[in-house]
Parts: C-alpha cells; structure tokens; sequence
C-alpha cells in the first residue's frame, strides 16, 4: 500500500546551497534564490541562503544583495576549494538543527557530487534536475524533463525533508532585482573530517574563442552518422560568414571533433544569431550551452527529437544528404 | 580485487516512439540497450582487470526479466559474475529504490570498489551513485573521466571534470564508489561467440521482494510532451523544396 500524500511541513525552512567558482557566483545561485523564495511564500516557510567557502563572506554580501534573502556564509579554511564530502559533511551537521525542510543544489556537476548523498543520509524525498515548480493540491509539484527530454514528468514529495536539484537556467526568468540586501551571517565551522583529498587542476584549452564570438554555430550530433561526414558542414560553414563549427558532448567524446569545440554543460556556451543543430537529439546537457541562440534550425531524422521543442525551425531529414542539398543552393 | 558495475537499462530514444499524448505505441516497444554511461565504467572496470591480476568484475542490474540483456553486454565484454535484481520498472523505479536494493545486495558481498555511470541519459537524474555510496558509506567521488589504482593497491586516483571544463584530481581510500562520466574510454564491443557464451552463463538471480522494502518518498503524478520553447515551424516537402524554404527563411531575418 503507498503511503498517503504529504502536505506542507508545519514548520522549518527552505534552504539554498549556493554554488561559486572562480569566476564569483555562479548564474545557476541566483535561480536557486529565486526559486527557493517562491517554495518558501508558498509553503508558508522561511527562506535561507548558505555558501561555503574558506573567504565567503564577499559572496554573501553580494547574493544577500541580488536576492533580499539572508545568507549563512559558513566558513572554513578546507572549503577553499569544492569538495562533495566537505560539503555533505559540513551540512548533515547543520541542516537538521537548522529544520530544513527543503534543501535545494544545483543540478551540476556540483550540486549532484553531495545533494543525493545527503538525501540518503537524511531520509529525504529527492527530485533532481527541476525544470518547474507548482503548489498542487497544498503540497509542491515539480517538473523535469525524462525519457531522453521526449516526456516532461511531474513529481510531488511523499516524505519531508525534501532534496532538490534545479536545472541552470530553466527558472532564469523568476531572478528579479530585490529592494533592500538580506542580513548576512558568518559562521566559522569546523573542518570536516574528509577521507578524499581534492586538488583543482589548472584549467585545460577553454573553448574555441572563434566558437564565442560566432555569428553562426552549425553543431554536429551523433545523428550526422560518422566524422568524415562532418566535410559538408565544414563546407557550410565555410560559405557563410563568421560561422563555426561545433559538437554535442558524444561527438567530442568518439573524437569527431576536439573537445574546444564541445557545447554544453561541460563546454562552451554560446549564444549566436544563428544556431543549425544537425543530428542532435537535444538532451540537456547540450542544449544549456545554446538554448540562448538568437535563431534555432533543428535537422534531424528522429520526427520526436526533443532538440525540436526548442527550435524555431524543424526539419525532419537525413543526414548529411540534406546538408548538401541545402549547400547547393545557397 | 573484486569491482560492481551498476548496469540500466534504457530505451534507444531514436526507437522510441510516443503517440499524440506522449504514450508509446505498444505495438512499437523501444530498443533497448546498456545505459552509455553505465557502459563507461563497465570499461573502466574492464581496464583494471586487464591491467592487474586478482581483479574480479561483477555486472548488477536492477529491472523486468528483459534486462537480462544488459547482462548478457557485460560478461559478453568481459564481466565475470553477473546479478539480477528482478522488479517491474513501470512506473520507473524511484533511484532511492534502486540504490537501497543495491546496497542490501552489496553490503556483504566484499566489494572494493563499486562503479556507476553518472547518470542514466534518459532520465538524467544522477542520484542513485551517490545515494548507495551513502547506504554503504564510502568514499565517493562523481562525474570522473579517468581512474587509476594507486600503487598499494591501498587507494584509488580519479579526475573529475566539472562545468566549462575544469577538472579536479582526487584521491580516495577504497573500499570507494566511482561514478565515471565521459571517459575517453569507448566502451568495447563484444564479440558473438563471446555474447553467445554470456547467453549461457549463469546469473545470480535475486527477486525484489525477497529484500528490505525500500521506501518510496516521491510520486509521480503525470507525463505530458515538452512544451515548445519556440515556433519549432515544420518545413514539409522534398528535400530540395525544404532547403529551399529553408534557405528563405534565413535570407528574410538576413542570417545568410
């Protein structure tokens, strides 16, 4: 027998682990702040913000800033660098003291090495990779995308506290400018006890710099069908002005082309006027890096790729043939 | 050295096909195949066998009878035990449901290292890796894109890699779970007579029920199609009128 829904904890708060690299505050905190001051008005709750770090307290001032919501700025010398386990270890400690009854992570790399862990240990409910929020029938519905982003499922909590990751990007439009800062408080913690040992490595060859600052990106998939395939989009984007050449996350993978070239999640992204997705099938970690192009041109031979929902123009072809159809005539 | 490969199966999304409401056609029933991911660190397990001696792989899956085939993939490549956990998976399993059920099958078998792919890339939750590192509290690390043995033996030597490309280096005590990413690493092919001979071989075959009930704390309400994010115009015709429509469109916003 399945236990009966959940409503709304009684009490507690909705907590926001904030992410930062060395380029400052990550976009993806922002979204987290909105998103967790619109759970909380919902849910009657109180909002909170909390970065770790071993200097946090400039990142505080400016999240408590942007989002009018308090910040926790907890302060350790080993928090210079991310560590998943310092992480779960620092707010397994915190977080029930604290009765968070939602605790939210990004959906990255980040988020995702200590947020699932810390839901087993807490014995929370965990949705990850949240796309939308809704208050359904008194408790909270979120939506994601499944089944390689063809069906969009909704899940609502059974259990409370909750865990949730949150996609980047897709609550962007809910970050709005707050009227006065959110108080900030520093708290030093105590070095948590970590078996693994992490070391940021210098960084590698960043993205192409031409694939930046490209009016047009013609991006090749799997679906292209092979790298010597890929001749007739170097043609293509020889022919048209100021274009470049790019790749999903497999095709970098299988050596088609280098990984500078690679848009997405763990690439670049870019944002040019034009976009021309061949062959890609539109899963999530590509399309954060391009879902900002001015123009989208999808061609694929999968009539259901999720990569069409967010085109302009869809085209259900074979590939490369109807590269070379279209180059002709241009 | 004994390694466990968490092994999904999932739909091939080009096979898959969904009616007007989002349902698949039941007369259509998607391919299915071994979780990309999942195949990684099946290679990575694969590696460390070849490269020290001692080294045991066993493949687990957790699904209906018909993930037998994920199984069959992995001793066809090279496992050498195989697991079945047999539960229905529709409606899909919840990850803390899977990583529990792991974990009891785990707990007393000696594993020294445990090996998932970061996530599934159908439902790209990325949850149950780190939940059973949790259950079974070990060291952990995810997203990692290559992995090596310290000398000893005594420990394991992983990188990570990150938004934009960066990476971390990590160093962990085993017992530990991996989860591998995209490692450069392409999962091997199997031969026939390998896959035959993996047809035959034996499993360990463990129903759900027989373990602990895992609770279920989330429920799924609802499936829709994805709503579209922009016009997403279908162009219709012969190729060549296509390119042609196509070729106007972008003249009209000047962005040929």
């Amino acid at each position: 027998m399945s236990p009966a829904p959940v409503g709304i904890p009684p009490n507690g708060r909705v907590v926001a682990v904030l992410e930062h690299g060395p380029e400052g505050l990550a976009a993806v905190s922002l979204e987290l702040a909105a998103a967790a001051k619109r759970l909380a008005e919902w849910l009657g709750l109180e909002a909170r913000l909390v970065l770790l770090g071993d200097q946090p307290e400039v990142l505080a001032r400016q999240a408590a800033r942007a989002s009018g919501l308090p910040v926790m700025a907890l302060r350790a010398p080993c928090l210079a660098g991310f560590s998943g386990e310092a992480y779960r270890q620092v707010l397994a400690g915190l977080l029930p003291a604290w009765d968070a009854a939602v605790v939210m992570a990004g959906h990255t790399t980040s988020g995702l090495d200590w947020l699932p862990g810390l839901a087993a240990r807490l014995g929370a409910a965990c949705v990850s990779g949240v796309e939308g929020m809704r208050l359904g029938d008194g408790r909270p519905v979120f939506s994601r995308v499944t089944l390689h982003g063809k069906l969009v499922e909704e899940v609502a909590p059974r259990a409370w506290p909750l865990c949730l990751t949150l996609q980047p990007g897709a609550l962007a439009a809910w970050v709005t400018p707050a009227d006065s800062p959110g108080a900030v408080e520093v708290s030093e913690v105590a070095p948590p006890d970590c078996r693994s040992q992490v070391q940021d490595l210098p960084g590698e060859a960043g993205a192409d710099a031409a694939l930046g600052q490209a009016t047009v990106v013609l991006a090749a998939g799997l679906g292209m069908g092979g790298p010597e395939k890929l001749e007739v989009l170097r043609r293509l984007a020889a022919r048209l002005p100021n274009a470049a050449l790019a790749g999903s996350r497999p095709v970098c993978d299988l050596g088609w082309l280098p990984y500078r070239q690679q848009v997405g999640l763990t690439g670049a992204t870019v944002a040019p006027r034009l976009y021309i997705a061949c062959g890609i099938s539109g899963a999530r970690q590509h399309t954060v890096g391009m879902q900002g192009a001015g123009f989208i041109v999808a061609i694929s031979h999968d009539p259901q790729a999720a990569i069409f929902n967010l085109a302009d123009v869809c085209l259900v072809e074979e590939l490369p043939a109807f590269l070379q159809t279209f180059l002709d005539l241009i | 050295m004994r390694i466990l490969v968490c092994c999904k199966q999932v739909d091939e999304p080009e096979s898959l096909l969904l009616d007007e409401q989002g349902r698949p056609y039941p007369n259509a029933p998607a391919r299915r195949k071994l979780a990309e991911w999942d195949a990684r660190a099946l290679e990575e397990a694969l590696v460390l066998k070849e490269t020290r001696p001692g080294v045991e792989v066993w493949a687990v899956t957790v699904g209906p009878a018909e993930a037998d085939a994920v199984l069959q993939r992995a001793l066809g490549m090279g496992a050498d035990q195989a697991a079945h956990i047999l539960a229905a998976d529709d409606p899909p399993l919840r990850p803390a449901t899977i990583a529990a059920w792991l974990a009891e099958f785990a707990r007393e078998r000696g594993f020294d290292l445990i090996l998932c792919g970061v996530m599934s890339e159908d439902s790209l939750q990325g949850l149950v890796g780190l939940m059973l590192a949790e259950l079974l509290g070990l060291a952990c690390a995810t997203g990692v894109v290559g992995l090596a043995l310290v000398p000893d033996q005594a420990g394991l030597r992983v990188e990570r890699e990150m938004e934009g490309g960066r990476r971390q280096a990590m160093t962990l005590p085993l017992s530990a779970l991996v989860t591998v990413g995209s490692s450069p690493r392409q999962p091997r092919y199997p031969s026939l007579s390998n896959l035959l001979r993996a047809k035959k071989a034996p499993r360990l075959l463990i129903e759900a029920e027989t373990l602990a009930p895992a609770p279920v704390r989330e429920e799924r309400l609802g499936l829709s199609l994805p709503q579209r994010q922009r016009a997403g115009l279908r162009l219709v015709g012969s190729p060549a009128e296509k390119a042609a429509q196509l070729r106007d469109i972008l003249r009209e916003r000047s962005l040929l």
